[in-house]
């Protein structure tokens, strides 16, 4: 029981790491229809970005933020130079995943030959430990828990109250219908990424600051369970994916604690696999049948 | 020519050969069939640890002096490992596709391969006992090397033809297939799935068959390069290698048997061998992140200019059916 418990609480991190990463590309996939794999390496990208401004001198929110802010703008830029190109020039889905792994490879790479494969680690302030009901935290991961919590919340917010929100929906839902009602569906998409793209910043960028070191594949690693949690949640489906992130983020932890810490990843796919088999259509399955997943 | 010019030829020449059965492979699922199976590295790594522990022997326990473990070790003759191998190949795939190929929408189906990829990297290397962990499997056996009796030079030229002749018989393989009526159907579950499941075609049966004969395709390419290279280990299977197959076949032309074969020179071969030749410079891994960005800008531009590849499949016409030309003609 004692090493469970504290276990517990690491999952509460990872949840809340993959939380922010799984929402992002969940979204990022139910409203563009783009399954971008170049997204754990935008994550790396933002990390480094992060690092820059921490060596710099600034503090880690600010580091924060502009891990968000370069998420965000370099994943809209990424749509509008590239794969809205390839998309109108009749690239088909298949085509689509592919042109992804390019970017995939040709950022990972670039970071890496940038960087010199050497291992780097945000400059911050000595955490100091909290013990709440049997679990430890450090002062940087109840902060990353605060993080995970208020941007769920605020996309919460977003998807249900807004106009903008709304729009989303609709378009995620069905584009041309969307179109036909008289949303911008293009201006919905930019934000759809701006939006996802600051996701995925923010989760690199407080990945990182849960890791002592990382590297240039640190984020692409990571990509495992975020596809898990997305796929668990049914693609496309926010909701789905924050409870999809409790669901892998303790019960990997909790794995780790009683096998072996290595399997980590491999429990994440058992998950999965089960839930393939079990429900195709990802465990929020009411909403989710509309987009057909099951072939 | 002097030796060692022999040597580099010869071996280039043995990774053209595995390159080309494993394209053809890969082919047969994404060119032909329509499948993004971004695990493709994994039956091969299957096939070449198949072939590697059917060659090498029983595993001998550490106290007698072995040095590595492995499951089901045999010394089997030289062309049933590499049978074998393609046998494990297709029984994977078989195992596979029975959860993604047949269940799955296809972007989740590429998801879940990529994933599988991943994870099967990961479980190779963390569980010791059965495939050696990291370190892999070394000192296999080379074939028929002991029955031919050559010298070290003339054997890499008796493994080039060997290698040419296994490349012979999966070429009349994925040919029987690709050319017969079961290549047609196969093409139209690629182009229109409903309208092949509408005429009576069992979409998912075809869909599987495809992606097992590929694994077995894959399965047998691994072993060629195995038996040849005469070590195996897990880090050398990650899956951005099926990301240099899959730029081969697009680069070559998907669909095209001789235009993937062409991609195969052009891609794995002529590309990553020509970076051989450049000086040295930068820090240690420079060049090979240069190499993976070329690779990945390679597939862009192909994508964007030349989507059908430097030899497009053939777009078969049929002449006086409006309900044919639907289901053929509409690939674009």
């Amino acid at each position: 029981m004692n090493t469970i418990v504290p276990a517990i609480g690491f999952g509460l991190v990872t949840a809340s790491i993959l939380a922010i990463a799984g929402v992002g590309f969940t979204l990022q996939f139910g409203v563009t229809n783009i399954l971008n794999l170049a997204y754990g390496d935008i994550m790396t990208a933002a990390a480094f970005v992060a690092y820059l401004v921490t060596s710099a001198g600034f503090s880690v929110w600010l580091a924060l933020v502009a891990g968000a802010a370069f998420g965000s703008v370099f994943s809209v830029l990424l749509n509008r130079g590239l794969y809205t190109p390839f998309v109108r020039r009749g690239t088909r889905l298949f085509g689509m995943i592919i042109v992804t792994i390019a970017v995939s490879l040709i950022v990972q790479n670039g970071l890496l030959a940038l960087s010199g494969a050497r291992f780097f680690s945000l400059k911050m302030p000595r955490p100091s430990s909290v013990h709440i009901a049997g679990m430890v935290f450090t002062t940087v991961q109840l902060a990353i828990i605060a993080i995970a919590v208020v941007a769920m919340l605020l996309i919460h917010l977003l998807l249900r109250y807004t106009k903008l929100g709304k729009a989303m929906r609709a378009t995620a839902a069905d584009p041309d219908l969307a179109r036909n009602c008289g949303i911008a569906t293009d201006r919905v998409i930019d934000l759809a990424w701006a939006i996802s793209g600051a996701l995925c910043g923010l989760a690199g960028v407080i990945l990182v600051m849960n890791v002592t070191a990382f590297t240039d594949t640190t984020g692409s690693e990571f990509l495992i369970p975020i596809v898990a949690v997305a796929v668990l949640g049914g693609i496309g489906q926010p909701y789905g994916a924050m409870l999809g992130a409790l669901v892998i983020g303790i019960t990997t932890e909790v794995a780790a604690a009683i096998f072996n810490p290595e399997y980590k990843d491999v429990v994440a796919f058992v998950i999965l696999v089960i839930v393939l088999l079990a429900r195709p259509q990802g465990i929020l399955s009411e909403i989710a049948t509309r987009k057909e997943v099951a072939a | 020519m002097s030796v060692a010019w022999q040597f580099y030829i010869s071996t280039v020449l043995i990774y053209l050969g595995v390159d080309v059965i494993a394209v053809w492979g890969l082919n047969l699922q994404f060119g032909v069939a329509g499948l993004v199976n971004f695990a493709f590295i994994i039956f091969q790594a299957a096939g070449a640890y198949t072939a590697a522990v059917l060659t090498l022997g029983p595993a001998q326990p550490a106290s007698q002096g072995g040095f590595q473990q492995y499951v089901g070790g045999a010394h089997w003759p030289f062309p049933l490992p590499i049978l074998a191998a393609g046998l494990v190949g297709g029984l994977l795939a078989a195992l596979v596709s029975g959860v993604t190929v047949r269940r799955l929408r296809s972007d989740y189906e590429a998801m879940v391969m990529l994933v599988v990829s991943l994870i099967a990297t990961s479980v190779a290397t963390n569980q010791v006992g059965l495939v050696n962990g990291p370190n892999g499997l070394a000192l296999v056996p080379k074939p028929l090397a002991t029955l031919v009796n050559l010298s070290p030079i003339g054997y890499q030229w008796f493994f080039v033809g060997l290698t040419a002749a296994i490349c012979v018989c999966v070429y009349w393989l994925v040919h029987v297939v690709t050319s017969s009526p079961l290549g047609r159907t196969l093409r139209a579950v690629r182009d229109n799935e409903q309208a092949a499941a509408a005429l009576g075609k069992n979409v998912t049966g075809l869909r599987m068959l495809a992606f097992i004969l590929g694994g077995v395709i894959a399965g047998i390419s691994g072993a060629v390069l195995v038996e040849f290279i005469s070590a195996w280990s897990p880090g050398s299977w990650l899956y951005p290698e099926t990301f240099v197959y899959f730029t081969a076949v697009i680069v070559g032309g998907s669909g095209n048997n001789l235009g993937v074969m062409v991609g195969a020179l052009l891609v794995p071969v002529a590309f990553l061998e020509a970076t051989r030749f450049l000086p040295q410079f930068g820090p240690p891994g420079l060049i090979d992140a240069l190499q993976w960005i070329v690779v990945g800008a390679l597939a862009l531009i192909f994508l964007w200019f030349w989507p059908r590849g430097v030899i497009p499949e053939r777009r078969r016409r049929f002449p006086a059916a409006a309900q044919d030309e639907m289901l053929v003609g509409t690939r674009e």
